[in-house]
């Protein structure tokens, strides 16, 4: 976890996390309804075709490893190895992360399947921030 | 719109990048400006210079504060004329030159500086450029959520995974890249580390970030470079060997990482190439040598192929033909890159500029790193900023 | 009647060995307990369990008119967490939403008040959340026992797998468990015996034997009993002095003690098989207080069994961690800046 002790950073309490919170906490991007792209947070300008048609679009907890990389020398407050992905989600989309819980290199591949679940991503001032994580998929 | 036979570069002047722990931000900008003062042909007064752009990323970043154009005027004596701060991620230094050659070729002014300076090493790098973004939130103004632990190694580790998924491309290439620009900056009385590596120490080297070891990444380094621009009708008055800048471009692309259509190339080099080539009026095969962003060693890859020298997923055989050595059909960063050098951010580009300055003029020291000139035109390129979503290059070339 | 709409689970991942950690300081331990990983909180817990109990009930978020979470594990002495979870649920800010703090019988509270509110007619449905991982000192007794898991209940109306049928509470001024404002780490009283005849038992049995009296049922009528396992002997005794055999198995050696969470954790392993027409008698306890409840298992419990992850399968998935580890992970050591 990372703490964060330097006073330049925004607090948890600040409006940056304020503002973001509500789109991150419940996953609302925006889908172009011209040319299908969908980003997070959202926007009111389609970030590849610059369309104005924008619908909210609630991104799926579920997806595919799209890229990886295994980063052994992470910020403090993180524990190494920690896995980044970009990770294809189902219906379409992509979401920037990390994955919990893997210990093992070879456990995440390309394709791989994983699922979304709410963690804790920072500590600061006695304030936790949340947000999603990716974790194997695990069978109901 | 064609820039040709408008702007010239009548000196440049940069110091040795390293850790430089003696040397204040302040000092690297008058060194970098007294040595490139100092080296105009046919003597040079400041007093000429009509306007001025610095580059500099990390100030804020670093916790040295913001450095404003206000900086540059103070140590280098020259207030009274406009002084402003680009910064543009880790392009800044072509994009520096590129505001410069644009106040030229706009009649605006004669005589311009360019120059650019990078503290780095006042802080530890756990602190500083890898760290870059890694608490998310803060520092990026984005959400932890997406934007934890992510830094400079992470992001380009992210489309090493996918150029071998896809291009096929090995640790062993990627290796490769860093035994080419080492060998090249052993000679380089700039470069940081004048060491050769072969792929076995590559990949003996710590992991960093896999597929990323330690030596596939560029240091964290301190430095400073600059460029006089000058209009090209008046280059002679300074210099019998101006060299002219043919081509100029900044592109961008979306920043996100989430957002990119793929991860095996680099839109904002494919544009800017294409930009700054049509602007110059040759093709990739025109350049003799070219300085790319090889701020870890699949970028260079990546970036080769980008600008067009050759088709994507072709980079890595060619290296190991040796097409892109210095004694190669192409060479690529015959200076060691910014693997030997460092990678000053804002000074980073400058010091290609330099680079290319002396090849074009065939006065590179020492003697032996002087590459074989075809058509004399000389490529510097630089991508990086969020994402990787900023490209700027300069295209250099003898003649106008 | 109102009830049990859904449920869901959580239940990390990570296990530590109960001999690791007290070893170290010449003690002993027999089974392992449950524990939060690196990025995992009572809030993350939570959200997890609140995820699996609102697909198990099928609710919609407009439809919750309140979200209650209990626990004695909580880091904030001012400012709720629950309003994260409701963020996340994206329920409506008319909801109520609380915490209820302070003791491991906060759970047992909570949902006794989402059901007051309910028969109130004050909402139609809510969420009632409860989540431990309490902080423990270096060296105690509560370091080698606490656990951490999260449970959620999807209580209303309509759509019932299992029908509430009574409720009764036993409060007294009593200390057993307690954690200053300054205290980083639970504190007791240490006089076990004490603890279990006049504090645990005397507490569980009185709500139990009232509860039982005023719903006319007699132990035999429940072919269930839950008590808030703290221990492995605190149930069984309390079953005992109740005249109930049929006591659920005793989750602390697999998972620890995780406070106010127990009883319906191990209601959910219940309902997971229930048939319906069997009754179960639930009773938490903590710091003086005790909440008894007696729960009906209905006829819709055969068509809406839980897709979601069951306890036995939380249980199931596990990865162990050193005390090393488990000591950074609560807070106990801390890596200087380099």
């Amino acid at each position: 976890m990372w703490e964060r002790e330097k006073i330049n950073q925004p607090a948890p309490a600040s409006p940056l996390f304020w503002r973001l919170n509500a789109q991150v906490y419940r996953l609302i991007g925006s889908k172009c309804s011209d040319c299908g792209h969908i980003t997070i947070p959202k926007t009111m300008i389609c970030h590849m075709c610059g369309s104005l048609n924008q619908k909210d679009y609630q991104l799926p907890k579920t997806g595919k490893v799209h890229t990886f990389c295994i980063n052994y020398t992470p910020p403090p407050g993180l524990e190494a190895p920690i896995f980044n992905v970009i990770v294809d989600l189902d219906g379409g989309g992509r979401y920037l992360g990390l994955i919990t819980e893997a210990a093992n290199p070879e456990e995440v591949k390309i394709g791989t399947k994983v699922e979304m679940v709410f963690r804790k991503v920072m500590t600061d001032r006695g304030l936790d921030i949340y947000g999603y994580k990716f974790r194997l998929a695990e069978e109901g | 719109m064609s820039m040709r036979g408008k702007v010239a570069i009548i000196g440049v002047g940069m110091i040795p990048f390293g850790e430089l722990f003696h040397k204040s931000f302040e000092d690297m900008l008058q060194e970098a400006f007294l040595n490139c003062v100092k080296k105009v042909d046919k003597g040079f007064d400041p007093k000429d210079i009509k306007a001025a752009w610095i580059g500099q990323w990390s100030g804020g970043f670093i916790g040295q504060g913001s450095r404003e154009g206000t900086t540059l005027a103070t140590v280098l004596g020259l207030r009274g004329i406009p002084v402003s701060r680009i910064e543009n991620g880790c392009p800044t230094g072509n994009d520096v030159l590129r505001n410069a050659v644009i106040g030229v070729a706009s009649g605006a002014y004669d005589v311009v500086l360019a120059i650019g300076a990078e503290k780095m090493r006042d802080k530890p790098g756990v602190e500083s450029l890898v760290a870059a973004g890694g608490g998310g939130g803060g520092t990026l103004g984005m959400h932890p959520s997406w934007m934890l632990g992510m830094g400079g190694p992470v992001i380009q580790a992210l489309y090493a995974t996918r150029q071998m998924h896809e291009l096929g491309y090995t640790m062993e290439d990627y290796a490769r890249v860093a035994v080419k620009n080492h060998h090249n900056g052993v000679a380089c009385p700039y470069a940081e580390y004048r060491f050769e590596v072969t792929v076995e120490r590559v990949l003996n080297s710590p992991l960093v970030c896999w597929p990323l070891h330690l030596l596939d990444c560029c240091p964290q380094t301190d430095g400073a470079a600059c460029a006089i621009v000058c209009r090209a009708d008046l280059a002679k008055k300074y210099t019998d060997k101006p060299v002219y800048v043919l081509g100029s471009h900044t592109a961008v692309e979306v920043k996100d990482m989430w957002d990119k259509p793929n991860y095996i190339e680099m839109l904002a080099t494919v544009n800017a190439a294409k930009g700054a080539l049509a602007m110059a009026g040759v093709k990739p095969e025109d350049v003799d040598l070219a300085e790319v962003h090889d701020c870890f060693t699949n970028t260079e890859l990546m970036n080769i192929e980008d600008i067009g020298f050759c088709k994507k997923g072709e980079a890595a055989k060619l290296l190991k033909e040796g097409y892109w050595n210095r004694d190669g059909a192409k060479p690529i960063n015959p200076s060691g890159g910014l693997k030997a050098h460092g990678h000053p951010i804002a000074a980073t580009g400058l010091g290609q500029i330099c680079e290319n300055f002396w090849q074009l003029r065939e006065e590179i020291e020492p003697k032996e790193r002087q590459v074989k000139l075809k058509k004399g035109i000389a490529l510097s390129h630089n991508v990086g900023g969020n994402g990787f979503g900023v490209s700027s290059i300069n295209i250099l070339g003898r003649e106008p | 009647m109102s009830g049990i709409i859904g449920y869901g689970v959580y239940v990390p991942r990570y296990r530590i060995k109960q001999a690791d950690v007290a070893m170290p300081w010449g003690s002993f331990g027999m089974g392992e307990k449950a524990v939060c990983g690196w990025d995992e909180d009572i809030v993350s817990m939570a959200a997890e369990a609140i995820d699996n109990a609102v697909k198990h009930a099928g609710v919609k978020p407009a439809d919750v008119g309140a979200l209650y979470l209990g626990t004695a594990s909580t880091p904030l002495l001012e400012q709720h967490v629950s309003p994260i979870l409701a963020q996340v649920l994206n329920l409506s800010p008319h909801a109520i939403v609380l915490d209820f703090c302070g003791s491991v019988n906060a759970v047992g509270t909570a949902l006794s008040q989402c059901l007051i509110a309910i028969e109130a007619k004050k909402i139609k449905c809510g969420i009632v959340v409860g989540t431990e991982n309490r902080p423990v000192g270096p060296g105690s007794d509560a370091e080698v026992n606490f656990g951490a898991a999260a449970v959620a209940m999807v209580v209303g109306t309509e759509g019932t797998i299992a029908d509430i049928e009574g409720v009764e509470s036993y409060s007294t001024l009593f200390y057993d468990r307690w954690r200053n404002v300054k205290d980083p780490w639970v504190s007791n009283y240490f006089d076990l015996r004490f603890d279990r005849e006049y504090g645990y038992q005397k507490h569980i049995e009185e709500a139990c034997k009232t509860l039982m009296a005023k719903l006319s049922k007699k132990p035999a009528d429940f072919k269930y009993a839950i008590f808030q396992q703290t221990d492995g002997r605190l149930p069984a005794g309390a079953g005992k002095a109740l005249g109930i055999k049929n006591v659920f198995p005793d989750l602390t050696p697999a998972i620890g003690d995780v406070g106010g969470v127990s009883p319906f954790l191990c209601m959910s392993g219940v309902l997971d098989q229930a048939k319906a027409g069997e009754r179960i008698l639930l009773s938490s306890y903590g710091s003086g207080s005790a909440n008894a409840f007696s729960v009906l298992v209905n006829d819709n419990i055969e068509k809406k069994r839980s897709g979601t992850k069951t306890l036995e399968k939380y249980i199931g998935r596990k990865a162990y961690v050193d005390y090393p580890a488990y000591l950074r992970i609560m807070g106990n050591i801390k890596r200087v800046p380099y």
